[in-house]
């Protein structure tokens, strides 16, 4: 009997499936830890690996940043519209600014760029393994080979990827807000106080500091989950099953709870 | 050496170095501004506000003074004596307009936010000094439901007891509708008023009949040969008698002054009278002497014979 049949099938094995989702979630903890301690080190800053995480940070980055921002900046001058347009309606201007900076600023954007990372980094594997199947390398071969650069790689992405979630946050945050004020006050520089005040009264200590954290969690998750997975399979290939991506639920998951919790502790 | 991926870009480092660069200084002015907004920059001066209720009062929010935000609240904290404490952060370039007599309130309304505000009424009273303790006026558009909520109520409870079938006012309109239709009677207004029509009928009989006095007093006084007549008849002899009564008056007064030059003469006849009385004295005198003179020198002094004077 293969040891991949479904073990919740059987009551017998509940325990064992348990432990071995128990075990699954500690690897990725402590191959998580691993990889900030290494990443903490300067002497992992050598010249190859700085070599390594400027070409990750190139492909998570810089290659999207434009893009992301233009569709955020899109998707969000829709959403400041339609805000603007109804709290108007109802005599409530006053507080459209506002909800606008909580809803997109502190909660849409980060969660939204950590997603368009995640889904970077989770191709990244098939994509570079694809790469060296074209490459003339047997898909064996190749798939070898794509997890020894996993592995080698792993600090410089997961460096790569958290700086591309903040940088994705930030670039697109700064844009939201020049946006509702151009929507709100128009070109004029004589709103920047008032503006000034109600960005300040959103960015209370706690909340800045909210942000900052969440932001940097979902840079780590986004890094670190999808590689771990790819990793644990490698160590037991039979339990590989291929109708999702690996680790591709697990992130979703740990993504809403850091965003569930940032939301409780802001707002409870 | 890392083996090239294969579609390596060029100046991939570069590249990265300037998005770390650039991130990294947009990361330190997001929090500048953050900072500034939070008016961490700003010199502050610090005013205390007492209350009695907190409610709606959060960290960071704005105090105003004529719409425009002047100081920030930094918190909230309950005294001993159980009264709210709101530390309120003024910028020190806006503590111009708090003086002294300045007046704080604190506005709750139904909808949105609470609203901390500042009015100062005489801007030439001295400035209001740095941690200064103020009492703060509530006023709470909520609290004053539930008292709306139960006025209404009582308002309503007495409309309904106004308007119940019993009631005062529905027994008063039932008497002023009895009323105007004895008005609309064949006695009228005064029937209305004199609670019937043969009320009103007396009341006409007597008006008639005090008609009917005055018409005869009026004959009887100002008519031909009337009282009136007479007493104007009386007056005019009264007039006459009192004009020769005038007249005698007169005459008693040329009496009067007849008699007084009488007087005066007699007044200077009596003077007159004294002196002729002294003259007299004086000759009696001289003619004693005379005789008592003729006595002694008279040979027959020694006689009894003796001369007389009448």
């Amino acid at each position: 009997m293969p040891r991949t049949l479904n073990l919740t099938a059987r009551p017998s094995l509940w325990g064992l499936a348990f432990l071995r989702y128990l075990r699954s979630w500690w690897y990725m903890v402590h191959l998580g830890a691993v990889a900030m301690v290494m990443a903490l080190s300067p002497s992992t800053y050598n010249r190859e690996n700085r070599l390594s995480a400027a070409r990750y940070i190139y492909a998570s980055t810089w290659q999207v940043l434009p893009w992301f921002a233009l569709a955020s900046a899109l998707i969000s001058l829709v959403i400041i519209r339609i805000v603007l347009v109804t709290a108007k309606s109802y005599g409530l201007s006053h507080f459209a600014l506002e909800m606008v900076v909580r809803v997109l600023v502190l909660e849409s954007i980060p969660l939204s760029a950590a997603m368009f990372v995640a889904l970077r980094a989770s191709m990244a594997f098939d994509a570079s393994a694809l790469g060296l199947a074209r490459a003339g390398m047997s898909p064996q071969a190749a798939n070898d080979e794509a997890l020894r650069r996993l592995r080698r790689d792993m600090v410089p992405q997961l460096l790569a990827n958290s700086f591309g979630v903040l940088s994705m946050a930030m670039v697109t945050s700064t844009i939201v807000l020049l946006l509702a004020y151009v929507n709100v006050y128009g070109l004029s520089p004589w709103g920047v106080n008032d503006y000034t005040r109600t960005v300040g009264r959103v960015f209370s200590p706690a909340v800045t500091l909210g942000f900052v954290l969440k932001t940097v969690l979902f840079g780590l998750a986004v890094a670190l989950i999808p590689t771990a997975a790819i990793l644990e399979l490698q160590r037991y290939p039979r339990r590989v099953n291929f109708t999702v991506q690996p680790g591709a639920l697990r992130l979703l998951f740990v993504l809403l709870l850091i965003e569930a919790a940032s939301l409780a502790l802001k707002y409870i | 050496m890392t083996e090239p991926l294969p579609d390596e870009p060029k100046h991939v480092e570069l590249k990265a170095m300037i998005l770390l660069v650039s991130i990294g200084i947009l990361v330190a002015a997001f929090i500048g501004y953050v900072m500034h907004a939070r008016g961490v920059f700003e010199p502050t001066q610090r005013l205390v506000l007492e209350t009695d209720d907190s409610s709606g009062v959060i960290p960071g929010m704005d105090m105003t003074f004529a719409g425009f935000p002047i100081g920030r609240v930094n918190q909230v904290e309950l005294a001993p004596d159980g009264k709210v404490r709101i530390l309120v952060d003024v910028q020190s370039k806006d503590a111009k307009w708090l003086r002294t007599s300045s007046v704080f309130t604190l506005e709750s309304s139904i909808v949105g936010e609470t609203r901390l505000r500042a009015y100062t009424g005489v801007l030439t009273d001295p400035p209001l000094p740095a941690g200064e303790t103020r009492s703060v006026l509530r006023g709470d558009a909520t609290a004053e439901i539930p008292r709306i909520v139960a006025t209404a109520r009582q308002l309503l409870e007495n409309l309904e007891t106004m308007t119940a079938n019993e009631s005062d006012i529905n027994a008063s309109l039932a008497n002023i509708n009895t009323l105007t239709g004895r008005m609309n009677g064949p006695g009228g207004v005064l029937g209305g008023v004199m609670g019937g029509d043969a009320e009103a009928r007396k009341l006409r009989e007597a008006l008639d009949r005090v008609n009917s006095l005055l018409d005869k007093t009026e004959r009887r006084v100002y008519g031909k040969e009337g009282v009136m007549d007479d007493a104007q008849a009386a007056v005019r002899q009264l007039n006459t008698v009192l004009q020769d009564a005038s007249t005698t008056l007169k005459k008693v007064d040329a009496v009067l002054v007849e008699a007084q030059a009488v007087g005066a003469n007699a007044r200077v006849a009596t003077e007159d009278l004294g002196a002729l009385r002294g003259e007299v004295d004086a000759s009696l005198r001289k003619v004693n002497r005379l005789v008592d003179e003729i006595n002694r020198k008279w040979p027959f002094a020694r006689s009894n014979q003796e001369i007389k004077l009448p």
